[in-house]
């Protein structure tokens, strides 16, 4: 091949967004169409899921294959471009029959709580039938066809990656609406007889032609930017011809072919009448099926000896290999990449890390030789000693650069394996999982927003049980070590994963199902070993703390912070920067939170109401956390600014904290919603700020 | 994981060519210089070179290609060079680089060509601008917000009337 056809087709942009959009749709009108077989099992189901993937297919080619990178060197790439978002895609898209299967696909409360009333609002409807008539259809697809082909428009597109994207924004959309009085997607019932679409095609055609028409025949270059750059015999006039003739003959094809289908199908319909009723298809179906875990015990050994034995290498080479932390695996693969991958996880699916987790490896091998005989004493069965130790941590993290020491780290997680060993060879159950371990009660509130949990299928099934042996274990698994009795647990608090309560229950009622994030945060039912989340004060400070927290270990890294702590590092002596570090934590994760809960619980008259709106602000730290953690992670494999990702994250935390808030409030808005609000829009500025400043690059080379 | 991210991170690289800031003719070459973005502001710009023969206007793919920005001040010169490669842009027929400039100004772009058989060096002005406040520069993901909210509140409204409507 020649090598400058090969250098063409090699040029792919895939842009990430665009691809992860697709893929979404996918899954949504896949799970959808799924879900719609069980019910109705029509002959066209198949056809349908075809046309939909590849609408998919031709957008994914329209702005991801080399088309997308020549349209601004050519203008005829970037014309044949436009016919696909326009001509193709939407037609593709409307034969499938999207709507009730994209409905069907998201999560059934969204729909129901958050979509319905929107489609069900009678302005909204009438707008939308109004607009997918022929006349405003027509008009509108033909008001910007011809807008974005004026040269000033075109031009604009072509100086600016965000007004290109409106553009061909607009020519699907547009497009979309065009075929939409043609192929009349299912379940409107068009008001419009069938024949109108043959004109409605046959104009569209004519405005096609004139177009195009200028295109070939103009003597002169109407878009200027393609003036520059000239291919072997094919120059910038050549390839504006090109252009008009693609835009002309394949264009032509698509509005006469689907009007010659029409007139056929006005002469033939009453001898094509034969329907082929759908098929009622009655098949129970089980979701969220335990089987696949009970099957394989030894799925969580084989999880927990991979990361002991990558907890080795790393204190290994902690200890014995280099110290530049960029080069070593203590520097990097903890404080970067599996603090990234186990949030990554919290969110996609649950709290896997606890699941892995290689320390309860060793503690269960040495429990099978020392039994441990001892209860966790009372005073200490709450989250003050854990909160107490995370505020430890933050400090100790920034003040000796614990991410900057290899050596320090191997020591951090070698201490960690001794205080879980020792911890569980005195005290019975998981007691250092459930009050000591920091690292699992940071999972363990970052998996109130998880899309998973451990729980009960069938309350009934719960009802009737006399053995309890989710709790008490039986001998095919032990019970739960954290004292979570099933029917009673709520949401993923304290919730380590382990599955024992899966593989011991003896009605297979207990398994990994779907949860809708942060919705736990809304009740305040009585909780299995934990009790209301109003009267825990220690879980409030603990949230609190990790909220806060959040903000105080991304602003650490930030220049003016930085500069701030060095002025008073010099100012108050050379072994002065611990304290001032420590000042620093302390102030912003413990002093701070303390006085905005005291401030807002004084306006909130209810000091129970006040603990239940502080825990609503668990998805905007969550939401902070994840993108300062993106932000390290990205830097591991590029320098370009993930600035975009960040402000999304942040965002989508406080969107959830907002509306938690205001479920919890129950509509006391000027008392209750509206002091936690501002505060988590000021810790969402907080955060912006914090985006927007030079971060350093920790543990990385660049 | 890494392939996640490489497909999310690949949507801040665009190097496929975009507005044209000079094109010379030097020798047995074309060049031309493009931005991604116009116009060009400090931080990051994607910068990329198109190299053609003047003969035929056939692309060039096998050259080495140096891009050198200088800029005199009353007080310093900013001196940054940096290698345009195919592997750096989306559009392979393009050398794309990515230099790191601080300081706005008018700088002289310096591009030069070298293949086995030929050598060329081109240079044009280029103007840098300050960079955009953050907020406008990130304004489409703050919009999202705003958005939000609205709509949440019409749902809360829309809720509460279809109850006012029908209490069941």
């Amino acid at each position: 091949m020649d090598s400058t056809v090969a250098a063409a087709f090699a040029s792919w942009p895939l842009d990430g967004r665009v691809i992860a959009i697709l893929l979404l749709s996918a899954f949504i009108y896949i799970r959808g169409w799924l879900k719609g077989r069980q019910l109705l099992r029509d002959p066209n189901d198949g056809m349908r899921l075809l046309s939909f993937l590849l609408s998919l297919l031709v957008l994914f080619l329209a702005t991801e294959s080399p088309l997308d990178a020549f349209d601004s060197l050519f203008l005829s790439a970037h014309m044949a471009q436009h016919l696909l978002l326009i001509m193709i895609a939407p037609p593709l898209l409307l034969l499938s029959h999207p709507l009730l299967p994209m409905l069907r696909g998201l999560p059934k409360r969204f729909v129901k709580e958050g979509l319905a009333p929107f489609l069900s609002w009678p302005p909204l409807k009438n707008f939308f039938g109004w607009l997918t008539s022929p006349m405003p259809a027509w008009f509108a697809f033909a008001a910007s066809t011809v807008a974005w082909h004026v040269p000033f428009m075109y031009e604009l597109a072509l100086s600016s990656p965000m007004w290109h994207g409106l553009q061909h924004a607009f020519f699907f959309w547009s497009g979309v609406l065009f075929w939409w009085p043609v192929i009349r997607p299912g379940p409107s019932k068009p008001k419009w007889p069938k024949w109108v679409a043959i004109p409605y095609l046959l104009l569209a055609d004519i405005l096609n032609t004139a177009i195009s028409v200028v295109f070939v025949f103009s003597s002169k270059l109407l878009y200027p930017s393609y003036n520059t750059v000239r291919a072997t015999h094919f120059g910038a006039m050549e390839d504006q011809s090109l252009a008009g003739l693609l835009m002309w003959v394949p264009g032509s094809v698509v509005y006469l072919v689907p009007a010659f289908i029409l007139v056929m199908g006005l002469f033939t319909s009453s001898r094509m009448q034969t329907v082929t009723a759908p098929r009622r298809v009655c098949k129970a179906v089980r979701t969220g099926s335990s089987i696949w875990w009970k099957r394989s015990p030894a799925l969580r050994r084989l999880a927990q000896t991979a990361m002991l034995l990558v907890s080795i290498i790393v204190v290994v080479d902690g200890f014995r290999g280099t110290q530049v932390s960029a080069l070593n695996l203590a520097g990097t693969l903890p404080w970067i990449h599996w603090r990234a991958l186990s949030m990554l996880a919290l969110l996609a699916v649950g709290n896997l890390f606890c699941m892995a987790c290689p320390f309860m490896f060793v503690r269960d091998a040495v429990r099978r030789v020392v039994s441990p005989s001892l209860r966790w004493p009372h005073a200490l069965r709450n989250k003050w000693l854990s909160a107490a130790i995370i505020a430890l941590y933050f400090w100790v993290y920034e003040a000796f650069s614990l991410w900057d020491s290899p050596w320090l780290t191997a020591w951090l997680i070698s201490g960690y394996f001794m205080g879980a060993v020792l911890i569980d060879s005195l005290f019975r159950g998981a007691s250092f999982c459930k009050y000591v371990c920091p690292v699992g009660q940071y999972h363990f509130v970052v998996s109130l927003m998880s899309p998973r949990e451990i729980a009960i299928r069938d309350k009934g099934t719960c009802r009737s049980c006399q053995t309890y042996d989710c709790l008490r274990g039986n001998e095919k698994a032990r019970g739960c070590e954290l004292y979570l009795f099933q029917p009673k647990k709520v949401g993923n608090l304290d919730c380590t994963f382990c599955l024992d309560c899966v593989k011991a229950c003896p009605h297979d009622n207990v398994g990994l199902l779907p949860a809708t994030p942060a919705k736990t945060l809304l009740t305040d039912a009585y909780r299995s070993s934990i009790g209301r989340l109003s009267k825990r004060t220690d879980l409030v400070a603990l949230a609190l703390l990790l909220v806060f927290g959040a903000f105080v270990n991304a602003a650490g890294m930030v220049a003016p912070v930085m500069m701030w702590e060095h002025r008073w590092h010099a100012r108050l002596g050379p072994h002065a920067m611990p304290y001032v570090v420590g000042a620093f934590v302390v102030i912003g994760a413990v002093i701070l939170p303390f006085f905005v809960y005291q401030c807002c619980a004084a306006i909130n008259g209810r000091r129970q109401v006040a603990s239940r709106l502080a825990l609503s602000l668990v998805p905007l730290g969550v939401g902070m956390w994840a993108a300062h953690l993106a932000f390290h992670a990205a830097s591991a494999w590029t320098t370009a600014p993930v600035t975009w990702l960040e402000i999304l994250l942040l965002e989508a935390g406080l969107c959830v904290t907002l509306y938690t808030a205001w479920r919890i409030s129950e509509g006391v808005v000027l008392k209750q919603f509206l002091p936690w609000a501002a505060v988590s829009c000021l810790l969402f500025s907080a955060g912006i700020w914090i985006f927007f400043q030079p971060m350093q690059m920790r543990g990385m080379m660049h | 994981m890494r392939l996640v991210l490489a497909f999310l991170l690949a949507a801040s690289l665009y190097a496929d060519g975009g507005k044209v800031l000079f094109q010379r003719k030097a020798g047995a070459f074309n060049i031309t210089l493009f931005a991604a973005e116009s116009p060009v502001r400090v931080g990051k710009p994607d910068l990329s070179v198109m190299v053609q023969s003047s003969s035929d206007q056939s692309p060039v793919l096998d050259a080495s290609v140096q891009l050198r920005l200088v800029r005199h001040d009353a007080n310093a010169i900013t001196d940054i060079t940096a290698p345009a490669k195919h592997e750096q842009a989306t559009n392979k027929l393009l050398y794309a680089s990515t230099l790191d400039l601080n300081t706005p100004g008018r700088y002289r772009a310096e591009i030069s060509v070298q293949t086995k058989k030929e050598s060329a060096l081109v240079t044009g002005d280029l103007d840098i601008l300050p960079p955009e406040p953050p907020l406008l520069a990130h304004w489409p993901y703050f919009i999202a917000l705003p958005i939000v909210v609205l709509l949440f509140v019409l749902n809360q409204r829309l809720k509460q009337k279809r109850r006012a409507v029908n209490p069941q």
